[in-house]
């Protein structure tokens, strides 16, 4: 329980953070500046993994609970959404084939196969 | 007690919510195929409809479950500092693949929607419906979409990757498990990575990493695009 609340008090802070840079002109939106704030923080060993890992699994698990509000909003749109159906659905699948299949292609141009051992091998790290 | 004072209660439209999220989640345990966030909204939605309150009275209390989203994209660094230490070796090319992907992603939405007519908040709300729902959700925001639009837009994405992702990647010829978790984690965000624990670890890996910096690159062009377009 500690180790929950300490994990979740620091990615708080940190949000917190980020949202005050935000709100002090940086572009970016505050909870992607926290996001790089964090991985910044874990990779120069500022803070540990294992002081954030419960707390973090705990949102991400989670995460599909804290978009229902905004989703339960969609009933209110129901004219707009009618109305652009075609449009939404066709941007939809036009971008989605059009992401995975070139990164799909770009990523067996460019990255050399691997072994699948080292792979294995990396995995065990984890 | 009238039926619109319980309601505005923030107490009872988190309880509710939670309640309405937590019955979700067993139905999906039970049959796989149901998607928990569609089982969790619909109860609140009936509510609504048969007590006439509109959707502010309600989102008086799930503004505070909505701002949860901020931390949750924060929590996103654990995953991607994780599957990055396991990637180390290929990260610099992943990350030059994975900006490619966002930059395709965000101009094929908005730009099918913009030749098809659609009026301006449609089509700033399909430009970033293929990151992570909290992501997309402030991009969204910031370029002045609508986020109920991109959301729903952001689940389907997901739930076309989780699908069909890999029959597609295959017939084109991309087998490899790096391209195929790279592919689907820029593609289909959250939804398609958990597809792809039962086929592969290293799937696994790249595309949890793909996904959260797709997000990050997502949103860097996207205070980009907002600094042109205002």
């Amino acid at each position: 329980m500690f180790e929950l609340v300490r994990g979740l008090a620091i990615v708080v802070a940190i949000f917190l953070s980020g949202n005050w840079l935000h709100a002090h002109g940086v572009p970016i939106p505050g909870g992607v500046l926290g996001l790089l704030l964090f991985y910044g923080a874990m990779l120069t060993g500022v803070l540990k993994l294992r002081w954030v890992e419960r707390a973090a699994g705990l949102l991400l698990r989670h995460m599909v609970l804290l978009f229902v509000p905004l989703t339960v909003g969609l009933m209110d749109m129901g004219g707009i959404l009618s109305r652009q159906a075609f449009a939404i659905l066709a941007s939809l699948l036009v971008s989605f084939l059009a992401v995975l299949l070139t990164t799909g292609l770009l990523a067996r141009w460019l990255l050399h196969p691997e072994p699948e051992t080292s792979a294995g091998n990396a995995q065990g790290v984890q | 007690m009238s039926a619109s004072a319980v309601i505005a209660h923030p107490v009872f439209s988190i309880g509710l919510t939670v309640a309405c999220y937590a019955g979700a989640l067993e139905l999906h345990r039970r049959w796989r195929w149901i998607p928990t966030i569609v089982v969790a909204c619909l109860p609140i939605v009936v509510l609504l409809l048969l007590v006439h309150e509109p959707y502010a009275i309600y989102n008086r209390g799930g503004n505070f479950l909505t701002w949860w989203l901020g931390p949750a994209t924060v929590a996103l660094a654990v995953p991607m500092y994780r599957n990055g230490l396991a990637l180390r070796s290929s990260l610099p090319r992943l990350a030059l693949i994975v900006f490619i992907a966002a930059t395709v992603g965000m101009l094929t939405a908005g730009g099918t929607a913009w030749l098809l007519g659609a009026p301006r908040t449609i089509i700033l709300s399909a430009v970033p419906k293929s990151v992570t729902t909290p992501i997309a959700i402030e991009v969204c925001r910031q370029l002045g979409g609508i986020p109920q639009i991109t959301i729903a837009m952001v689940i389907v994405a997901g739930v076309l990757g989780a699908t069909f992702g890999p029959l597609l990647l295959g017939l084109v010829g991309v087998w490899e498990n790096r391209a195929v978790g790279a592919a689907v984690g820029s593609a289909s965000h959250g939804i398609g990575t958990a597809s792809l624990v039962r086929r592969s670890e290293m799937q696994t890996t790249v595309s949890s990493w793909a996904m959260a910096a797709c997000g990050v690159f997502t949103s860097l062009l996207g205070a980009l695009l907002a600094f042109f377009i205002r």
